[in-house]
């Protein structure tokens, strides 16, 4: 509900790309269209070849068989005549077999056209779309991944994609299709007998209202059973996680019972519903049936009374059949197609989000220079933790500072403003990197570098050595070796790699091996070496590490980077005490700054803290 | 079994023999749905023949005569038929949701029976698919495709008797077509089924691409990597694209090619029916069912066809799921045990004896069954009633194993855990879990209500009792803040509440359950500072006068513990009291060291 509120607020303050469904399906088109208006086109071509064949038969029947009149078209009866009528067939009846070949082939040919059109069409549509949903979500502001919930993007992407896949590429084109299906063979058919046509014609609202009628009605069902699956597969799933728990409290007794009730119940919804589905189908079995017995009954009369030939009759029934299917599934169709304007907001929530902006005015400049907080203000929306009040402080160029704080005291909400992550609004102070405000600077740029190793990594789902590398692009296989060799050694990384079986080859994140701690901090740091930034943070980044590998990674990085600006926020004094100066923050503000010395005379917090770790260590 | 193993499996008769007792109940009312689905199939085929005796009777010579008794027939066929149908789809449903049921129930029993080597070595996504998805799938075909294989099968082998008994010659020059487009679907199906695999892979791979590049935001953002991130994306997006077009391409001609097949056997009636009707040995209306027939053939083909790859595609989930439902748990009670203790789901709790809460390590070794060495070795400890166990170490170091060994997740490879002074072995799993208490890292609650979750351990809790283990535990606020009290629901998995106050839920249910042994292993993830020390308290009421293990990272549970064990990499590695452990100046005198610069850090 709160997504929801958002998400209309949001929506009043800014103008929406996409303001209406009709402009964001527009848009999920874009590059696409031409395909489905060729599939369409085609099958309206696959459409007339259908509807000849029967023509084909009922004159076959009549005039070449027998010795009617044919009710073809005039011209089609003259150039037949021409070549010699009935009669010249009934000697060459394999023309008319070759004829009726003839036209399936055209049929087959672009019925194969219109699938492929469709098939291209639907693809190209679902790649722009995914494209467009996964660009645009990489360039919206971390605050907005950091307000929606991981689980609903994720669903967003990829199950209300295939609803709108279908919704485009079946329900609309078959719609469609349907339609001029109908329209076409009721033409075909009236040219054989209006009053027949009216007749059988008189039973397709009746289906198709039916059919929607009742998919309306058992909508809800269908939702009600999917949620009823949900709860089993959510017993299943809590069971599963949650299998210490189970076995520890020795309840399997009852888990099995609350399962089995839960199956049951859903077991016996599925069996209600198919029973109604049923139902259904042998109902519609019931008016596709009284229809074809009309048809044949009424059929059968115009023949005696001489209005029908037998030809005639022959092709009527057999589009009365070519149209039963079709007109059964259209009700099935209009009701489905009710859930697709739901799922194109979804979406098109996320392509309405405003991105990060795009900065035409921003610079680059050189940004080797002193970084200053000024009067720096900052607060969460909705949480209290990690609150900024009036912090200013300068972090001269190549100089490392340290920062000491407690646990929420606004340490890392400093470094995520220095980085761009959080916007800092303009009454709220400002930072500067060598004189020229941040907010002027182009994001990408001042990312590009700072190198920011956070406290817990991500890792990419890809081998060790593309996670180390992957800030660097184009680059040769030996070059990359042995720039993520000298990263991961400085790193302390090193060695740890080469007892796994396949070295930096090894694939980790998601889809791969699962790194320890200390392992993924370790590798974040070697990814942050290659990057080979000016200002270098580390936020709380050894907290996984041991003391002895910590001090090794230190004194690695102090060889390697002494022209690099290095902010170091650590909860241990002897990671922090070799540092230019050091910072204390408390509560949202700096309580103590000075070095290592300064500060241990001074007798403050940082003192305090200094003499409780180091009794520890004696 | 490999990916590609699982492609290329080949069970007997599709691997139903395996499903046999599952299908077994509903024998009877599949074979009733089997006739009704011949019987609708035979129907379906005699329906041109109503319309061949329209056109030879009615229109051929041009009278009425007769048509009250063709519509009275064709109404009570219709009938029949409609009923038939509706009675048969009726069972089909009941058939593949009875069996899906059975199957899932056989599944989630068995699974309660299953040591913990088997939750270790196959992850909850994987055996979750095999409750839910695989018995669906089974499911499906038991009912449907079974159906669709019977019906087809029966209405092909109507057409063409029906075809033979109208003309012989003309029959089997149709029946020549067939071979061709047997032939034809099987080879493009196959090609198609390659292609369609890849698609879901891929279709996977996309999702997953989705889920990194939420969750990794702040990485990709910080690394400004966007581009690379975006390009590779890109690329899946692009295969996916290619091979999803040129598997519909693949379909789209074989399904023209069948509709080509179709107008092939239409084309040959019109020359030789036409040329049997001229020459008057054939009627106009024998003629007109000939071409529904002709017509009507292939589709059947094509849909047998694809039925039985369906059935193909199925062999994998029915060796999946039955190899779940033949697995042995290797942590099971002898056949004497069960007799005196009863099992999982029929305990003899009047034979329960009392537990006092001694444990005894006695000369164990241990090695995990998907372990390559023994992490104990010759392990001896005496733990008397009473005493606080801390465990200690770091991530991943293997400190849930003396943990798992007390609770007889898993037994010892050589030597005994005693309860009591008695072997572990000699009395029933349930036995001994209703005893133990056990509170994890990450807390775990149910779906429910607040009320159901701290019952977990103890069904017939009364209300003062819940309120007396809240307030121990000092939760009571917990649950004094949600408008329902104990009747509020926690969400899928707890979700509704945080993760401290799921913690704090979770003591008061260990302490509900008033457990001889607890067993708790203590959160790592940093909570606010108030609730941290609400937890620490919670702790230290909770292990009172009980025989505790716990795997511990709070300080103030080290300090106080009678007996600390120090574990690396799997092994103990120390063992004494804190004081004779920071003397010896080793690895738990490092790693405490480290855990107090954090603490003092957060002190100020």
């Amino acid at each position: 509900m709160e997504t929801l509120g958002k998400e209309s607020a949001a929506a009043d303050q800014m103008k929406k790309r996409y303001p209406t469904r009709f402009s964001a399906v527009l848009f999920f088109l874009e590059g696409s269209k031409r395909f489905f208006v060729l599939g369409v086109l085609c099958s309206m071509l696959v459409s007339f070849f259908d509807l000849v064949n029967p023509r084909i038969i009922g004159y076959t029947v009549d005039s070449v068989l027998g010795e009617e009149e044919s009710s073809l078209p005039a011209f089609v009866l003259a150039f037949l005549d021409r070549i010699g009528g009935g009669a010249f067939f009934r000697t060459h009846l394999w023309l008319i077999s070759l004829s009726v070949i003839l036209i399936a082939l055209l049929a087959a040919l672009f019925r194969f056209l219109l699938h492929v059109f469709l098939a291209v069409g639907v693809e190209k549509m679902l790649k722009h779309l995914r494209d467009s949903v996964f660009g645009h979500i990489l360039h919206l502001p971390f605050s907005w991944h950091a307000k929606n919930h991981t689980g609903d993007i994720i669903q967003r992407c990829t199950s209300d994609v295939e609803t709108i896949r279908s919704f485009l590429s079946e329900q609309l084109i078959s719609l469609f299709r349907i339609g001029l299906l109908v329209v076409l063979a009721l033409y075909f058919m009236i040219g054989i007998d209006p009053t027949l046509t009216l007749a059988a014609g008189a039973f397709i609202p009746i289906i198709v209202g039916y059919s929607v009628f009742f998919h309306n009605r058992i909508a809800s069902s269908f939702l009600h059973a999917d949620e009823e699956e949900g709860r089993l597969s959510a017993i299943a799933q809590e069971n599963l996680t949650g299998v210490r728990v189970v076995r520890a409290f020795g309840r399997e007794v009852f888990e099995k019972e609350r399962f089995e009730k839960q199956n049951h119940d859903y077991t016996m919804l599925w069996i209600n519903l198919m029973r109604l589905l049923s139902a259904f189908w042998a109902s519609g079995d019931l008016i596709s049936g009284l229809q074809l017995l009309t048809v044949m009954l009424l059929g059968a009369y115009l023949a005696v009374q001489g209005s029908l030939t037998a030809g005639e009759y022959i092709s009527f029934v057999f589009y009365n059949a070519l149209l039963s299917w079709p007109v059964r599934e259209l009700g099935r169709i209009i009701s489905d197609m009710s859930k697709a304007g739901v799922s194109i907001d979804r979406v098109a929530y996320i392509l309405n989000s405003e991105p990060e902006p795009e900065e035409p005015e921003a610079s680059e400049p050189d940004l080797s220079g002193d970084i200053v907080f000024s009067h720096v203000s900052y607060r969460y929306e909705g949480i209290n933790a990690g609150v900024l009040e009036d912090v200013s402080f300068t972090v001269h160029a190549g100089e490392t500072v340290g920062i000491l704080g407690g646990t929420g005291s606004g340490k890392s909400t400093l470094m995520y403003l220095l980085d761009k992550l959080y916007e800092l609004p303009p009454e709220n102070g400002s930072i500067s990197i060598g004189g020229v405000d941040i907010r002027a600077i182009k994001t990408r740029y001042l990312r590009s570098k700072i190198g920011m190793v956070l406290q817990e990594p991500f890792l990419f789902s890809r081998t060790l050595e593309e996670n180390i590398s992957i800030t660097q692009g184009s680059l040769d296989k030996n070059e990359r070796r042995s720039m993520v060799r000298r990263a991961a050694g400085i790193a302390s990384l090193d060695r740890t790699v080469r007892r796994f079986a396949h070295g930096y080859a090894t694939p980790v994140g998601e889809r791969g091996v699962t790194l320890s701690g200390g392992q993924k901090q370790r590798t974040a740091i070697a990814q942050m070496l290659v990057k080979d930034p000016p200002i270098m943070i580390f936020d709380d980044s050894l907290s996984a590490v041991d003391a002895q590998t910590d001090a090794k990674i230190r004194r690695g990085l102090k060889e390697n980077l002494a022209q690099s600006t290095v902010i170091l926020i650590a909860h241990r004094i002897t990671t922090l005490m070799q540092a230019d100066r050091i910072l204390v923050l408390d509560k949202g503000r700096v309580a103590e700054e000075g070095t290592h010395e300064q500060l241990l005379a001074k007798g403050g917090i940082y003192a305090r803290i200094y003499e409780l770790q180091r009794q520890q260590s004696e | 079994m490999t990916k590609e193993e699982e492609k290329n499996l080949k069970l007997p008769l599709f691997g139903i023999v395996k499903l046999l007792p599952f299908i077994k109940p509903y024998r009877w009312i599949m074979l009733l749905m089997i006739v009704l689905g011949i019987a609708s199939s035979l129907i379906d085929s005699a329906y041109p023949l109503f319309n061949r005796y329209a056109l030879d009777h009615f229109i051929g010579e041009r009278t009425l005569a007769g048509a009250g008794t063709f519509a009275a027939c064709y109404l009570g066929i219709l009938l029949f038929q409609v009923v038939d149908n509706f009675v048969t789809a009726s069972l089909c449903g009941r058939i593949e949701m009875s069996v899906n049921r059975d199957l899932r129930n056989a599944a989630f029993s068995h699974l309660q029976t299953l040591s913990f080597s088997y939750f270790n070595q196959n992850n909850v996504g994987y055996i979750h698919a095999r409750v839910m998805s695989d018995s669906g799938k089974i499911g499906l075909a038991c009912a449907w495709r079974m159906m669709d294989l019977v019906w087809h099968g029966a209405y092909i082998l109507c057409v063409c008797i029906m075809m033979l008994t109208v003309d012989v010659r003309l029959a089997l020059m149709i029946f020549a077509l067939v071979p061709v487009t047997v032939v034809f679907i099987i080879v493009f199906q196959h090609k198609f089924l390659i292609l369609h695999r890849r698609v879901r892979e891929l279709n996977s791979t996309i999702t997953g691409n989705f889920n990194e590049g939420v969750t990794g935001a702040k990485s990709i953002k910080t690394l400004v990597v966007e581009d690379r991130i975006r390009e590779d994306f890109e690329r899946d997006t692009e295969e996916m694209r290619a091979t999803a077009v040129r598997a519909e391409r693949t379909r789209a001609f074989f399904t023209s090619m069948v509709s080509l097949m179709s107008a092939f056997a239409l084309a040959i009636v019109l020359w030789k029916g036409g040329q049997l009707t001229l020459d008057r040995l054939m009627m106009i209306g024998s003629l007109s069912v000939f071409m529904s027939y002709a017509i009507n053939l292939m589709e059947p083909i094509r849909m047998i066809m694809q039925t039985l790859s369906a059935f193909v595609e199925i062999q994998v989930n029915i060796e999946r799921l039955t190899k779940l439902l033949n697995t042995q748990s290797d942590v099971a009670d002898s056949p004497e045990v069960i007799e005196k203790y009863g099992d999982t789901f029929r305990p003899k709790k009047e034979n329960w004896e009392e537990l006092h809460g001694d444990v005894e390590f006695e000369d164990v070794s241990f090695q995990y069954p998907d372990g390559e060495e023994l992490v104990l070795e010759h392990f001896s400890l005496k733990v008397p009633q009473g005493t606080n166990v801390a465990i200690v170490g770091e991530t991943g170091a293997g400190k849930s194993t003396l943990v798992n060994l007390v609770c007889r997740f898993f037994e010892p490879t050589q030597g005994r855990v005693l309860i009591d002074g008695r072997d572990a072995r000699t009395r029933s799993q349930l036995w001994l879990h209703s005893h133990i208490g056990y509170v994890l890292q990450t807390p775990h609650l149910f779906s429910g209500t607040v009320r159901e979750n701290l019952c977990y351990g103890k069904p017939d809790a009364t209300d003062e009792e819940i309120r007396h283990a809240l307030s121990l535990v000092s939760a009571d606020t917990v649950v004094e803040r949600m408008d329902k009290g104990l009747d509020s629901q926690v969400g899928e998995s707890g979700d509704l509440l945080s993760t401290g106050e799921k913690q704090l839920l979770s003591f008061a249910r260990a302490i509900l359950a008033d457990p001889r042994i607890l067993v708790l292993d203590e959160a790592t993830s940093s909570i606010d500072t108030v609730t941290e020390k609400r937890i620490q308290e919670a702790i230290a009421t909770v292990i009172k006068g009980r025989t505790s293990f716990v795997i511990a990272h709070r300080l103030s549970t080290i300090v106080d513990a009678d007996v600390i064990l120090m574990v690396h990499d799997g092994k103990i590695i120390e063992q004494g009291t804190h004081r004779e452990l920071m003397k010896k100046r080793g690895a738990y005198y490092e790693l405490y060291t480290r855990q107090y610069e954090e603490m003092a850090a957060d002190l100020v």
